[in-house]
């Protein structure tokens, strides 16, 4: 399996990065006004914004190669999350587009978000 | 063919650039949240926005008839990446791309300059010069920037090919990053590599061609590379802005589809 490639530091993301967490919860709203909400899904999913800056053409290659071989959003990989370091084991990019800029050799850009699959 | 101009410089484009890649992902979602997606290769598209200041009077002009030339939308061209390089599999020696010598023998997971172990070490068992070189699709005079990393433990003179050009560049037990720079007599193909001389052995790392005139940082490649041979602009309109006499800045986008 795929495993979201790390920068030269070793490091996943940079500040700032994002996290968040999704329910899928149900709500059924009677005549009355009382509500009845129950659980629509297993458990949370995971959503990660990851920010890059100051990469390098390497690392920049990396991640570019990473969106190939996944072919955008189909593909799934195994992410570790930066913030616990949890191995989450089937994931994928959000996006099918991956925009990259170059303000100097040496100084790339790009984000991408990942987001965990339900199982 | 036609083929997007170098400015006087060699360089393609000036900083900022921005390069997005666009896939196409068919996606079915089911009520309990799971997923079914089928990938549509052949959709993919890479777009590029182009930044250009400070360009002179016959700068411009080049753009402009590039621009005439292509007839906006309407004609495909030849577009060199000045973000990637130009070397497919630039890390993997052994891929069909390469037309490696007889006698040449390749090893890999050799430690590298990057501290990984993405270098190769070529070895030449014959007494004759062997060689390893790729071919590229691309104008041949274009001006190029062919770079290599190398070392071996015995000093050694290795010649680096750009088409029917050589260059002797000197080895030693350091990593060097050795350079070619220019353009060669013109031609529809262009074929870049190194030739060792007899019986030596060398390390090497990094191979990268660029459409420009000084390397820039290594950018290891797959079966992708930069060299896009029905590129087209994204627009009908070419605008520019004079902000001083002989300065002249604008903003091209490209975009390259499979499917178009």
């Amino acid at each position: 399996m795929a495993t979201f490639p790390k920068l030269k530091t070793n490091a996943v993301a940079q500040y700032p990065a994002g996290k968040s967490l999704r329910y899928q919860n149900q709500t059924l709203r009677f005549l009355d006004g009382v509500e009845q909400r129950y659980r629509d899904s297993s458990s949370p999913l995971h959503r990660w914004e990851i920010r890059l800056s100051e990469l390098d053409e390497t690392e920049m290659a990396a991640i570019n190669s990473f969106f190939s071989d996944n072919q955008g959003s189909f593909g799934s990989f195994v992410f570790t999350d930066p913030w616990d370091g949890q191995q989450y084991p089937n994931c994928s990019l959000d996006a099918d587009s991956l925009e990259a800029q170059a303000v100097a050799e040496l100084s790339l850009s790009t984000s991408v978000v990942i987001r965990e699959n339900r199982q | 063919m036609l083929t997007y101009p170098q400015l006087s410089s060699g360089a393609i484009t000036h900083f900022p650039v921005r390069k997005r890649r666009v896939t196409r992902t068919i996606t079915n979602t089911t009520l309990d949240g799971r997923a079914i997606k089928l990938a549509d290769p052949g959709a993919e598209t890479t777009q590029w926005q182009l930044q250009y200041s400070a360009l002179s009077d016959e700068e411009l002009s080049m753009l402009q008839q590039f621009f005439s030339a292509a007839e906006g939308t309407l004609n495909t061209f030849l577009f060199l990446d000045p973000t990637d390089n130009l070397l497919a599999w630039s890390g993997q020696l052994d891929q069909a791309v390469w037309e490696c010598a007889p006698f040449l023998s390749l090893s890999s997971d050799i430690s590298d300059l990057a501290g990984g172990t993405a270098a190769w070490t070529l070895t030449n068992s014959s007494s004759a010069a062997q060689s390893i070189q790729q071919t590229l699709n691309a104008p041949a005079g274009y001006v190029y920037c062919f770079s290599a990393y190398a070392r071996c433990n015995q000093p050694v003179t290795v010649t680096m090919l750009r088409g029917t050009d050589r260059f002797d560049r000197a080895v030693g037990p350091g990593w060097s990053r050795l350079v070619v720079s220019g353009a060669s007599a013109p031609a529809d193909s262009i074929s870049f590599g190194l030739e060792l001389p007899g019986n030596a052995t060398i390390d090497v790392y990094g191979l990268q061609v660029e459409p420009q005139t000084f390397p820039s940082a290594y950018k290891p490649t797959q079966a992708t590379t930069g060299v896009y041979a029905d590129a087209r602009l994204r627009d009908d309109l070419f605008s520019f802005t004079t902000t001083d006499v002989n300065r002249h800045s604008c903003a091209v986008n490209i975009i390259h589809a499979n499917h178009l």
